[in-house]
């Protein structure tokens, strides 16, 4: 019974996801990635005035069996630079994502969630302590750090040859390119401290 | 601190992993409502225990029998549903005012902003449950059954619970003013309903009981019982001084169902 609720529910969810409004401007889309109904894949475009813009965020939903009574589990798939999501596994701090679910939430809450979250960082509930001091203290190196993360990752616009360069660099002293952007972005762009951080 | 983050992730997980084994381990052994048993099986918790063995012997002077709920943080929706409407399979005039109020919720609760997408799923769930006890469909013992096994379908169950706490929300946004002075802490209205009251699992307390009841016009007599002195059971309606329907034992942290001698 259980499973079977679970299964129906989301069936009812994805065409709800289908016609609403937010699929017509292209804001979230959700798609099976195999017949269960269990795991689907879920996208999400970085709002406006945020360094998130322009860019599509692809999410890993996995519905449990005792859903809509337990929140889905979701994680961001495109590697992102947000106080609340973690650069190294995905993972998203949200509330309705644990503690705060409710059964009257569906698969669009959570995305549009996610969408708000993007658009509003809460750094003093971090999930990526890095990413959050970086927010707080050095607020203009975080926007150009999304931004860049944003480009590379998601498709954003905006280009930063300078980060480039720097990554190029640590990528001629045989560092992967995305180890050598995660350490980069950590030091602050700082290309000493990075290469000191790599190799001590 | 890549590896501290793998960590707080991984640890996060497991704790919410212990937690789920914990409620599983929970729900195989306690039925979501069990069968009717005599008030004095309570003795069996408190051997040796002078204060609840008095209070124990003063409830079984008004109450004949009980019903236990899944310790689940939803009991008292749960005892709540499951005791009105046993009430109602013997009451055609109050089924039928009662059905005719449950028709309409939906749509209050959209005029207060609830999504309808979720809700008319809830709402239908909650009605096909209403429906089936109609006592104009069948005698009370067959009804009273049919009650019994939907409570214990999960799903059914959890539907049931679901909806009576979007009732419960829908009625606390309605009167925010009046129920701001309930809430402790610098909670605003909006704040607890979707933190204590809309999320599954969540205990009730006193603000739980009494919008649920004047959102349904029901009343409700909770007898406590508690390490406190005197050696009686404290009996509280909600609202006060309307007869109660419903009749529940609290013990701290979890509610019954009792039956009245």
């Amino acid at each position: 019974m259980a499973v079977n609720m679970a299964v129906s529910r989301i069936k009812r969810e994805f065409k709800e996801v289908m016609r609403s409004e937010e699929i017509v401007q292209c804001s979230i889309k959700i798609e099976l990635i195999n017949d269960s109904w269990t795991e689907l894949r879920g996208e999400i475009a970085g709002p406006p005035d945020t360094p998130y813009e322009g860019g599509k965020f692809v999410l890993e939903i996995k519905v449990p069996e005792t859903y809509p009574f337990n929140p889905p589990k979701v994680r961001f798939i495109t590697k992102i630079w947000h106080p609340n999501i973690s650069s190294v596994t995905g993972a998203i701090c949200l509330d309705i994502l644990k503690d705060n679910w409710a059964a009257a939430m569906t698969l669009r809450t959570v995305l549009l969630s996610l969408q708000a979250l993007l658009a509003a960082a809460e750094p003093d509930d971090p999930q990526d302590a890095v990413v959050a001091y970086q927010y707080k203290d050095k607020y203009q190196l975080f926007v150009m750090t999304a931004r860049h993360w944003t480009n590379v990752y998601a498709g954003g616009p905006h280009k930063y040859p300078d980060c480039d360069a720097k990554i190029q660099r640590l990528k001629d002293m045989g560092i992967d390119e995305h180890d050598a952007r995660a350490v980069l972005s950590k030091e602050n762009w700082d290309l000493e401290k990075a290469t000191e951080s790599l190799f001590s | 601190m890549e590896n501290e983050q793998n960590d707080n992730v991984n640890r996060d997980e497991l704790i919410m992993q212990q937690q789920r084994d914990i409620e599983r381990e929970i729900s195989d052994t306690i039925p979501l409502v069990s069968e009717k048993l005599p008030v004095n099986c309570l003795n069996a918790e408190y051997i040796g225990d002078a204060v609840f063995t008095s209070k124990i012997e003063d409830l079984s002077a008004k109450y004949s029998h009980l019903r236990r709920t899944r310790p689940d943080g939803n009991c008292f929706f749960r005892a709540f549903a499951y005791a009105y409407l046993e009430h109602l399979i013997s009451n055609k005039e109050d089924y039928d005012k009662f059905r005719q109020l449950g028709e309409n919720s939906k749509d209050k609760l959209v005029q207060l902003g609830f999504p309808s997408f979720t809700l008319e799923d809830f709402h239908e769930t909650f009605m096909e449950v209403v429906k089936r006890v109609d006592p104009s469909t069948s005698n009370p013992d067959i009804l009273s059954e049919q009650l019994h096994k939907i409570f214990n379908d999960q799903g059914y169950s959890d539907y049931v619970v679901v909806y009576l706490r979007l009732l419960t929300s829908g009625k606390l946004q309605e009167e925010a003013d009046f129920y701001q002075n309930f809430i402790e802490g610098n909670f605003t209205i909006e704040e607890f309903r979707h933190q204590e009251v809309e999320p599954m699992y969540k205990e009730s307390d006193h603000i739980h009981i009494i919008a649920l009841c004047s959102a349904l016009g029901v009343g409700v007599r909770v007898e406590y019982m508690d390490r406190g002195e005197g050696g009686t059971v404290k009996a509280h309606d909600f609202p006060e001084g309307q007869t109660p329907k419903v009749f529940l034992i609290y013990r701290p942290g979890h509610y019954d169902i009792l039956y009245p001698k």
